[in-house]
C-alpha cells in the first residue's frame, strides 16, 4: 500500500497514530487518493487531533469535492464538530466558500440544527 | 444535479479491508452526506443469492423499520452480479463521523464525567437490548464500533455482519476482537448473545479508565489477564469439551474490579462485575442491565457538582 493511501485510510478511519506515523514518514498531505479526495477531505471529521495533525502538515484547507464543491468546513459544520470548525477555521479554512448548491457553512450547520456550530461561523 | 449517475454514492476512501470485502466512505449525492459502504462478495448457483444471505440482510432491513435511535440507519442494500458464480452485496449505512474509541481520547483530563458516561452506557444497552431481543447479536462490539454524534448520541455499527459474513468462512473465533472477547469465545465453547454483554462490561471500564481493560496478546494470555481481575473460575464453571484446560492459569482471587476502575461508584462496580461474569448464563442481559439500581439513583447525584463526594450516608433509602 502506498503511504498515501494509508495515510488517506487512516484519516477516514480517524487512526491518529496511523496518521502522525504516515505523515513523519514523509506522505504528502495533499496528495489525493485513487477517489481524488486529499486526507483533509476524508478525514473523520470528528476527530480533531486528525485534523489538526493534517493541517499543521500543511494540508490545504478550502480544498473542494470535484462534484460537489463541498469543504472540510462544510461536512464539519453539518456534522457538528465545533472543535474541527475551529481548527479549520484557525488554520484559514473560508467560511465563506459556497458549494455546489450555494451554501456556505453556516447554512448547512443550520439545517442540521448545531446551534453552537452556528453562532461560532455567525461571530467570524 | 448528479444527473446521469445512476448510482447514487460516491466512494470518497477506503476505511477499511478484511477478508469478507471492503469498507468505504462515500458521499450520498442526494443529501451531501456521508455514508458507509460495506460489500461482501457471495458465491451464486443457478438460484442466485444463497437463502442465508438473503434472510440475514432481510433482517437487517426489517430491524430497520424501527427506526431505533441507538443503531446507525441501513439506508440500502445493492447488489451487482460480478461473474456467474459470484455477486457484490453492498450495505448503505448512515456514517457517522466519531466514534467512541476518538471520544473516549478527545475527552479532557480526567475524562468523562460520571453522569456522560452513565448516558452512555444506557444509550449503548438501548441499542443492544434492542439487537438482542430481534435475535441478532453483534459479536464485534468495540469503542471502534460505536458511533458518537456530535450531540453525544450513540449508534452501534457493524452488528449482524458477522453471520452475513461468516456464511462464506469457516466459522473462525475471528468473530470479536481480542480485547473485548469473552472467556467462552476465547475457550471457542459458545456464541451467543452474552458475548455481547462481556464487551459492553469491558468498553464500560475503558469509559472510565481510558485504556482498555484487558490487553491480552493471544488467546490464553487474554484469559490470563482476565483471571488476574475476576479470580480463576471453579472446576465446575469450566466449561466441558474445551481444548484449553484450566490446569494453564495459576489459581487466583478475585480482585474488587475498584483496584482497575477506582473512580466507579458502587452501583457501577456492581453492574460491571454482572457483565463482567464467566458463566455466560448467568450473566446480566441488556434489559436487566438496563433496570439495575445504577441507572436509578442519577437525580441524587446531580446537584453535588463536579467534586463529587460520597454521600453514601446521606442517600436516603427509597423503598
Amino acid at each position: 500500500m502506498k503511504l498515501e493511501d494509508f495515510l488517506a485510510s487512516a484519516a477516514a478511519a480517524g487512526r491518529t497514530a496511523g496518521v502522525e506515523r504516515s505523515l513523519r514518514e514523509g506522505a504528502d498531505v495533499n496528495c489525493v487518493n485513487e477517489f481524488g479526495r486529499t486526507p483533509l477531505q476524508v478525514m473523520m471529521m470528528g476527530n480533531t487531533t486528525v485534523a489538526r495533525l493534517l493541517l499543521s502538515y500543511g494540508a490545504r484547507p478550502n480544498v473542494a469535492d470535484q462534484s460537489t464543491r463541498t469543504t472540510p468546513l462544510h461536512d464539519a459544520a453539518r456534522e457538528g464538530f465545533l472543535d474541527t470548525v475551529k481548527v479549520l477555521v484557525e488554520f484559514s479554512a473560508d467560511p465563506r466558500a459556497l458549494d455546489f448548491h450555494n451554501r456556505r457553512p453556516v447554512d448547512l450547520a443550520k439545517e442540521s440544527g448545531h446551534c453552537d456550530v452556528v453562532a461560532f461561523l455567525e461571530a467570524l | 444535479m448528479a444527473q446521469g449517475a445512476s448510482y447514487p454514492y460516491e466512494h470518497v476512501a477506503e476505511i477499511g479491508g478484511g477478508a469478507y470485502g471492503t469498507v468505504y466512505k462515500a458521499r450520498d449525492m442526494e443529501s451531501g452526506k456521508f455514508v458507509a459502504l460495506k460489500s461482501v462478495r457471495v458465491q451464486t448457483d443457478q438460484d442466485g443469492l444463497p437463502i442465508s444471505t438473503v434472510r440475514e440482510v432481510a433482517l437487517l432491513k426489517r430491524l430497520e423499520q424501527f427506526d431505533h435511535p441507538n443503531v446507525v440507519r441501513l439506508m440500502d442494500v445493492c447488489a451487482t452480479q460480478r461473474t456467474d458464480q459470484e455477486t457484490k452485496v453492498t450495505l448503505v449505512f448512515e456514517h457517522v463521523d466519531q466514534d467512541l474509541k476518538i471520544y473516549l481520547e478527545r475527552a479532557p483530563a480526567p475524562g468523562l464525567s460520571p453522569d456522560r458516561i452513565k448516558d452512555l452506557m444506557q444509550q449503548l444497552l438501548c441499542g443492544l437490548a434492542f439487537l438482542h431481543s430481534n435475535r441478532v447479536m453483534h459479536r464485534d462490539l468495540k469503542p471502534e464500533n460505536i458511533l458518537v454524534t456530535s450531540q453525544g448520541q450513540v449508534k452501534l455499527a457493524d452488528f449482524g455482519l458477522a453471520r452475513i459474513y461468516s456464511c462464506h468462512m469457516a466459522l473462525t473465533p475471528v468473530v470479536v476482537t481480542l480485547w473485548y472477547r469473552p472467556p467462552e469465545v476465547l475457550l471457542q465453547s459458545s456464541y451467543a448473545t452474552p458475548v455481547d454483554i462481556w464487551s459492553t462490561g469491558c468498553i464500560f471500564a475503558e469509559m472510565f479508565r481510558r485504556k482498555p481493560l484487558f490487553c491480552g496478546e493471544s488467546e490464553v494470555n487474554q484469559l490470563g489477564k482476565i483471571f488476574e481481575v475476576i479470580g480463576l473460575p471453579s472446576e465446575e464453571d469450566w466449561p466441558n469439551d474445551v481444548t484449553i484446560s484450566r490446569k494453564n492459569f495459576p489459581s487466583l482471587f478475585p480482585r474488587p474490579i475498584t483496584d482497575f476502575v477506582p473512580e466507579i461508584n458502587e452501583q457501577g462496580a456492581e453492574l460491571m462485575l454482572e457483565m463482567l461474569t464467566f458463566d455466560p448464563f448467568r450473566r446480566i442481559s441488556a434489559l436487566n442491565a438496563l433496570e439495575h439500581e445504577y441507572f436509578k439513583e442519577e437525580e441524587t447525584q446531580i446537584p453535588t457538582g463536579n467534586d463529587i463526594e460520597r454521600n453514601d450516608s446521606q442517600t436516603p433509602s427509597v423503598t
